[in-house]
């Protein structure tokens, strides 16, 4: 599957978040929850992990590296888009 | 093969010269020709000019990774030990962290990942090197099992347990509590300087852990191993083509039974299989790293693969090889005997197939429609 890179305007939260249940819902085959704790309930594995962070870099067109890489940023979808958002703005 | 990828492969070439044999037998690379190597960037090529790397694709730096391994499987294991160190600092490491880590990779520091231990080898989840935090310093604890490239390197990337997270810790080499002892008598490889390292109360300033910790323990190894993977199955694949190599030139010119073994049809069932195994072994490689160079969320799945399916080609091509050349090859250093032992250590390194088996399972499963 290829998406298109979301460039220009920095896309709304609620995008982000649904895009992103979406996409965990299509690749886990599970119902996942804006605040679900994806690493305690074992959603993502080891190599899903890695996936989501280039997913989100190619979706996102954002650089997700050093720091930004903490656990808490990917703990939860809505984690996840905080972390999208600020990448953004921080290029715009 | 683009000019300077071909330029870089003949270096190579001078620089190993007939030499592989000699070094598998000592157990030893001369630390001049790592050096040399080193100085040009060949060991982590893919890291980005502004750090004074070559900047080569994951599809250049892969045809001259294949180059390297089928001409030494030592040397081209050195190279995935510094690529993937290069990698893991490019990827956890903050922006300071870039600028002196890898300039000084692209400038020939020699480095070696850590993450097997004696109680953590298929299941990486049971790391128990643990970082602990003291004011601006870390105190690093643990051990860690058959480091490739450890016995040579300046820089030990090694990773460890950040409370409930994970972190990967830059280690300088003669920082006091590194002990590194070498594997004695490694199967193949034999000059790739593998070693089991202790980290007994390692301090170090906080600066040393890459991105500052606190990373999931899956993103950590999966970041370092999906370099390695895809350096081993490029190696992987240089193994494969010296097979394939070795073993027409001997089928061609041996008479045997009135007429070139070549023209005995058994004999030729093992040609066709060494040519099939690398037409399949580089386009595996090369699909893996296009995802790569692509920046798409496959890579991950690709180069599981291209591990799997290379790693177990050269098993399988290497004992097709040296049953080609019979008595020919079976001299221990032989290009073929020495690709024999070298191949059944990359079916076991960066996630062995069984492992690699598991993941493409699961991910056959998950994305099911």
């Amino acid at each position: 599957m290829t998406t298109q890179p979301v460039t220009g305007a920095v896309p709304s939260a609620d995008s982000v978040e649904s895009q992103l249940l979406a996409h965990l819902e299509e690749r886990t085959r599970t119902v996942v929850a804006p605040e679900q704790d994806l690493f305690a309930t074992g959603v993502v594995s080891s190599l899903f992990a890695m996936e989501l962070v280039v997913h989100l870099e190619s979706t996102y067109d954002v650089s997700i590296v050093g720091s930004d890489l903490k656990q808490d940023n990917f703990r939860s979808v809505r984690r996840m888009t905080e972390l999208v958002l600020r990448l953004r703005a921080g290029d715009a | 093969m683009p000019e300077r990828v071909s330029t870089a492969a003949t270096l190579v070439e001078e620089l190993v010269g007939d030499n592989a044999a000699r070094w598998d037998a000592a157990g030893e690379i001369p630390g001049g020709v790592l050096r040399e190597m080193g100085e040009r960037g060949l060991l982590c090529a893919q890291v980005p000019a502004a750090y004074g790397g070559l900047g080569l694709t994951s599809a250049q730096n892969g045809e001259l990774t294949a180059h390297v391994g089928s001409l030494d499987s030592s040397l081209r294991s050195i190279m995935t030990s510094v690529g993937m160190a290069a990698w893991t600092v490019q990827r956890l490491g903050d922006r300071p962290q870039h600028r002196e880590l890898l300039t000084g990779l692209a400038a020939g520091r020699l480095a070696a990942v850590g993450f097997s231990e004696p109680d953590a080898g298929s299941d990486l989840n049971a790391i128990a090197t643990r970082l602990r935090r003291d004011g601006d310093q870390v105190v690093l604890n643990g051990r860690k099992v058959w480091m490739t490239a450890a016995c040579y390197a300046d820089l030990l990337i090694v990773v460890a347990r950040d409370g409930d997270c994970a972190a990967a810790v830059a280690v300088p080499a003669d920082t006091p509590g590194v002990v590194v002892e070498r594997v004695p008598d490694p199967l193949g490889c034999r000059a790739a300087g593998h070693a089991n390292v202790r980290f007994d109360d390692v301090r170090l300033p906080a600066s040393a852990v890459l991105g500052g910790g606190g990373q999931p323990l899956p993103l950590v190894v999966t970041t370092a191993l999906a370099y390695g993977r895809m350096s081993v199955a490029w190696g992987s694949t240089g193994i494969i083509r010296s097979c394939l190599r070795a073993a027409v030139g001997h089928a061609r010119d041996r008479v045997q039974g009135g007429g070139p073994l070549a023209g005995h049809q058994l004999v030729a069932r093992h040609l066709a299989d060494l040519k099939v195994a690398e037409s399949v072994s580089t386009s595996s490689c090369a699909h893996a790293s296009a995802c790569w160079d692509a920046r798409s969320p496959e890579v991950t799945t690709a180069t599981v693969m291209a591990k799997y399916v290379a790693s177990g080609l050269a098993a399988s091509s290497a004992a097709s090889a040296v049953q080609v050349l019979a008595s020919a090859g079976a001299g221990n250093s032989h290009v073929v005997a020495r690709a024999y032992r070298d191949a059944k250590l990359m079916e076991i390194i960066e996630g062995s197939s069984e492992i690699c088996q598991l993941l493409i399972a699961e991910h056959a499963v998950a994305s099911s429609v």
